[in-house]
């Protein structure tokens, strides 16, 4: 087998680093993997003797005596009994499935809709926003790890079962619940329950998510959700193994479920320098967008600024922003905005039409609006979303 | 020059370069990796452990001959080129592009990248030795050591002092290893080895051209910047301006501290302490005064604002480049930011810190009950106080809950009231007048426009998100303090916790080896190895202390660092001057005596008076210190016997403690139990070394 200089290079750093401390050796994100995979390992003999209090039992598992295989997201987790799934939040219990994210929301907060982002799905409202612990990627540049990265035992959480959270929604008067901040699909079961009951007494339901998640389990969910927005990181495999600890397949199987299935959704893509920055790949992947998911779908490109783990790396600049929101238009995406750059008119609706501002954004206060039941105030073509209850 | 000088110049010249080498070595890795106390410490750990086992290599040899010394001082002065090359180079192997590695990652990166110059360096030391007796003219381990000190002293004054000044690394590499590359060509230089001669002189020339290649600094950090528009070495840090695209970046030691248009911080910081007050006239700010932030202050009119910021580079590469916008009534103070506060008559309406999170001691310094009466002294009546840390908005987490707290306490002792406002970062706001959480009306009254603060804080900064960071403060945290920096134990853990990783195994593993290691170690080698331990503790307090009572002055904390290695050479001298058996024992005995003494003065200053001391006084403190820690070295080798050959022992037992002592000072003494009680251990580690040589 014929050897690179660079592939020599990690052998050796490898082999050092393992005779050193061999424990610690993969700790050398490059090394461990030519790819650079960051994708996370499962935590054996972590789980918890019995479930807790805030368990339930999971969802969409199989069982081979003992063993059992977590089937909500593309990790498939195979655990052995005792073991804890990459999410953090799954355990196998005596040859069961046991969500450890029932009920324990950490995070609970009333966020204005639009920080989700979602600009087109009753523009102006609040949101009722909650998050159990847990993730099923490694992002390098969370900006919820302190809750995504952990287990449930390890953060401070407030008791509040499904009904208990649609009630306070309902008490704060607020029309719409989102699960959000760290990953919903590893609180899956929580997420679902809620939802079910929020669509009963009128709510609406919104999933903020990776969509790192199965057919199965996404379909099922579906029919109780009314809005989603999907992070779609990269349009590269490569990225997605290096910074997210990821795949993108599944994340584009999602998408063409969600439209599939009606469910309103924007896609974020957060545009890192150096990974997220080529307008080729962002032309391929509006391309893709146009394709699959039709022109209407919103696009929110957002400003990176370092993070967590990855604190080295500049602002994207703002000229780059604009580039890539020209090339993404240029493809067809009727609606592209750009994010997290304070004041800038990227943030406005405008009609793909007539080329008229529709909304006006100004953070999260609203300017102008000129959108009737859902229609272009000024030549009537229809503008896509949920604009209205 | 016959043998014996050769050999005496090959340590000098060995102890100049690889003084240098260390140095740059050590700026090199906070450049690359978070520079947090822990890294540092890392870093001067990992040095001395290397350096200790290449000179336990030796301790087997008894023969070597003068070719091999010569060809080995030649591979140690080439090598510190490809050493800090290769740091460049295989941090964009070893980790992911942009990535901040944790505390393993770091270690492991650091052991793979210096341990071959750190073996070799430590290797050529006893070497020389063991050539000296090959060629008939034994050099005695005192004598080694004085050499080597010698050699110390000398590439620490020219680093701190003129190297640091004048040249970047790869040329300062170039500088110091050419009287090494001298000395080994000389070496080589022999009737019938011109062949051999013209084989060296191929390296030679290579590291030459390489070295000296203007771009070479600019194309080996290209891989880590991008475009790379300004470049600079400053006593601080490297300062570094790149562009992407139309935007321009400033970075401070690998950190982007900031870019075109962020708009988030500069509106934030600003705005909520200067919009609480009814009459801006003086406001001073604490760094961060790049990008947008000057502009923000002047929305107030104010008469006057001073920036302070330590480094110079900072401040003329920001300039030149336009990322600072001064205007004309701003005034740039390149200074310590609590030595002005110190010292400043002058009182203001507004202080604002804009500071990295408090995890050296260094930083920490503007984190403490004792700055804040500095800052209260310097503000008007009513004026505001106004700091911020990291902080999660979504999550108040356990660690970071204790950090808030923690700060809250500190500025409870000197201001009546305190708010925190939640934004992107924790804005701590500290006044004896009232506070107001609503940031936009307040502005607006004003008539002040912003782009930031008016159209996102009520959904970023809500009424729920601010009560709840105001009531998850534990009222009764403890204070902050100088010299009992408790919050740097938090920011350590929460540094830990970003890479789901634990110190514990490390420390585990060190304790282990340690373990090993004093089972099989000589009495009088464990005194070596304790002093060791106890200079670099010593060194620590003393650096620490200085920085509390004058700031962070490069220039003097280079004098105390250079006068912890100044006393070594002295001492030496006169421990090897007189050689009767029983008053060495006596000797050491008094030098125990003396270095406790010194701990024991120390801590009755830290501990009882805390009086301002002038600098002569550590000065002097430093050197006598070092006197004493040299004085034993020829001593203890001399009590072993130089037939025995000591003198690796001797050198791994000093190296190995003072990794340690580095160690066990910085990162676990002085954050978990402060200044007394890491005073108190090194006391007590040296009355175990009485003991132990009591009991012989």
């Amino acid at each position: 087998m014929e050897m690179t200089r660079i592939e020599f290079l990690r052998t050796v750093g490898l082999g050092i680093s393992a005779l050193i401390m061999p424990g610690q050796a993969l700790a050398f994100p490059g090394l461990a993997d030519p790819e650079k995979d960051i994708r996370g390992t499962v935590f054996r003999n972590d789980a918890p003797a019995r479930p807790w209090k805030w368990s339930t039992e999971g969802a969409y598992y199989s069982t081979s005596g003992k063993l059992v295989q977590c089937g909500i997201c593309p990790n498939r987790c195979l655990l052995k009994p005792g073991d804890r799934s990459v999410c953090r939040s799954r355990v196998n219990v005596d040859g069961r499935l046991y969500s450890l994210a029932y009920g324990n929301a950490c995070s609970v907060h009333t966020d204005p809709v639009e920080k989700k982002p979602l600009f087109h799905f009753l523009p102006g409202s609040l949101i009722f926003s909650i998050a159990s612990t847990g993730c099923n990627l490694r992002c390098l540049n969370c900006q919820n790890w302190e809750i995504s990265q952990k287990k449930p035992d390890e953060v401070d959480h407030i008791e509040l079962f499904p009904p208990d959270i649609v009630a306070e929604a309902r008490k704060r008067k607020i029309p719409s619940i989102a699960y959000t901040y760290a990953e919903p699909v590893t609180f899956y079961e929580y997420t679902r329950d809620t939802s079910l009951i929020a669509r009963e007494e009128g709510l609406l339901n919104v999933l903020v998510s990776n969509g790192y998640i199965n057919e199965g389990p996404l379909r099922e969910l579906c029919a109780v959700l009314d809005g989603a927005n999907i992070n779609l990181k990269s349009f590269s495999d490569r990225t997605y193994r290096t910074l997210n600890g990821g795949t993108l397949d599944p994340v584009l199987n999602t998408l063409r479920i969600l439209a599939r299935e009606g469910v309103w959704f924007e896609i974020t893509t957060l545009v890192v320098p150096a990974y997220v920055d080529s307008p080729e790949m962002i032309k391929e992947m509006c391309g893709w967008i146009v394709r699959e998911l039709g022109p209407d779908r919103p696009l929110h490109l957002l400003r990176f600024f370092p993070r967590y783990r990855l604190t080295r790396l500049p602002a994207t600049p703002v000229e780059t922003l604009e580039k890539l929101r020209e090339t993404a238009m240029k493809e067809g995406v009727n609606h592209v905005y750009i994010g997290n750059v304070a004041g800038h008119p990227g943030a406005n609706t405008y009609c793909p039409g007539c080329r008229k501002l529709l909304v006006e954004r100004k953070g999260y206060l609203k300017g102008e609006f000129h959108i009737n039941k859902g229609r272009c105030g000024f030549c009537g073509r229809q503008i896509p979303g949920r604009w209205v209850v | 020059m016959n043998s014996r000088e050769y050999q005496a110049l090959a340590l000098v010249f060995l102890g100049v370069s690889s003084v240098t080498t260390q140095l740059l070595t050590i700026r090199e890795f906070l450049s690359q990796f978070h520079g947090n106390e822990i890294t540092v410490s890392l870093s001067i750990f990992t040095w001395l452990l290397l350096t200790g086992l290449g000179s336990l290599i030796a301790k087997p040899m008894r023969r070597a001959s003068p070719g091999l010394l010569s060809l080995l001082l030649l591979l140690a002065a080439l090598m510190p080129l490809t050493q800090i090359a290769s740091i460049r180079f295989l941090r964009g192997i070893a980790f992911v592009h942009g990535l901040s590695p944790g505390f393993y990652p770091v270690f492991l990166f650091i052991i793979a990248t210096t341990a071959p110059y750190c073996l070799l360096s430590g290797f050529i030391i006893p070497l020389v030795q063991i050539v000296s007796r090959s060629t008939g003219s034994l050099l005695e381990s005192g004598t080694v050591y004085s050499l080597d000190s010698a050699g110390d002293i000398a590439g620490g004054l020219l680093f701190s002092f003129i190297i640091v000044y004048l040249l970047t690394p790869f040329k300062a590499v170039a500088a110091t290893s050419t009287p090494l590359i001298v000395l080994a060509v000389k070496g080589l230089t022999r009737p019938g080895r011109v062949k051999f001669l013209i084989l060296f002189m191929i390296p030679i020339l290579g590291f030459y051209l390489f070295s000296l290649w203007p771009k070479l600094e600019t194309e080996t950090l290209m891989g880590q910047y991008g475009e790379v528009l300004s470049y600079g070495e400053s006593p601080y840090g490297r300062i570094i301006v790149t562009r992407e695209g139309d935007q321009k970046s400033i970075w401070g030691s690998g950190v982007p501290l900031y870019s075109d248009r962020e708009v988030v911080n500069s509106e934030e910081k600003i705005h909520y302490a200067l919009s609480q007050l009814d009459r801006v006239e003086s406001v001073l700010l604490v760094s961060g005064g790049l990008g947008e932030t000057l502009e923000e202050v002047f929305k107030y009119k104010p008469a006057s604002v001073d920036y302070v910021e330590l480094d110079p580079f900072v401040t003329g590469l920001g300039t030149d480049h336009g990322l600072i916008r001064k205007g004309s009534s701003a005034n740039i103070i390149n200074t310590d930011g609590r030595r002005h506060l110190k010292e400043t008559e002058h009182r203001y309406d507004a202080v604002i810190f804009d500071l990295p999170e408090p995890d050296s001691f260094q930083l920490n310094r503007f984190y403490t009950s004792e700055c804040m009466a500095l800052v209260k002294k310097s503000l008007r009546g009513k004026g505001i106080f106004a700091m911020s840390v990291d902080y999660s908005p979504n999550y108040i987490s356990r660690l970071e809950r204790q950090k808030l707290s923690i700060l809250v306490s500190t500025m409870k002792t000197h201001f009546d009231n305190v708010l925190i406002l939640p934004g992107e970062k924790a804005y701590l706001l500290a006044r004896d007048g009232e506070l107001h959480e609503d940031i936009p009306s307040r502005i607006s009254i004003k008539g002040i426009s912003s782009s930031y603060v008016s159209a996102f804080f009520y959904g970023n900064v809500t009424g729920e998100r601010i009560q709840a960071v105001n009531q998850a403060i534990d009222s009764v945290a403890p204070i902050n303090r100088d010299f009992s920096p408790g919050l740097m134990r938090i920011v350590f853990a929460d540094w830990f916790a970003r890479y789901g990783s634990s110190p514990y195994i490390f420390l585990f593993v060190v304790l282990g080896l340690v373990t090993v290691y004093l089972i099989f170690l000589r009495r009088e080698e464990y005194l070596l190895f304790s002093t060791g331990f106890v200079i670099m503790g010593a060194e620590m307090l003393v650096v620490f202390s200085f920085q509390v009572i004058y700031g962070y002055l490069y220039v003097q904390i280079g004098a105390i660092v250079t006068a912890f290695l100044a006393g070594l050479l002295p001492g030496a001298l006169l421990g090897k001057s007189s050689w009767g058996r029983l008053a060495s024992h006596k000797k050491l005995f008094i030098s125990e005596a003396i270095l406790m003494a010194l701990l024991v003065l120390f801590l009755v200053w830290i501990g009882v008076y805390r009086i301002d001391l002038p600098p002569a006084v550590f000065l002097a403190y430093c050197v006598v210190f070092s006197g004493v820690c040299g004085f034993q070295f020829p001593v203890v080798a001399y009590l072993i016997g130089e037939d025995k050959g000591p003198l690796a022992g001797c050198l791994a037992a000093d190296l190995w403690g003072a990794a340690l002592g580095t160690l066990a000072t910085g990162t676990v003494l002085i954050p978990l139990w402060g200044m007394e009680i890491s005073a108190i251990v090194l006391i007590t580690l040296k009355i175990s070394s009485i003991i132990l040589k009591a009991l012989k």
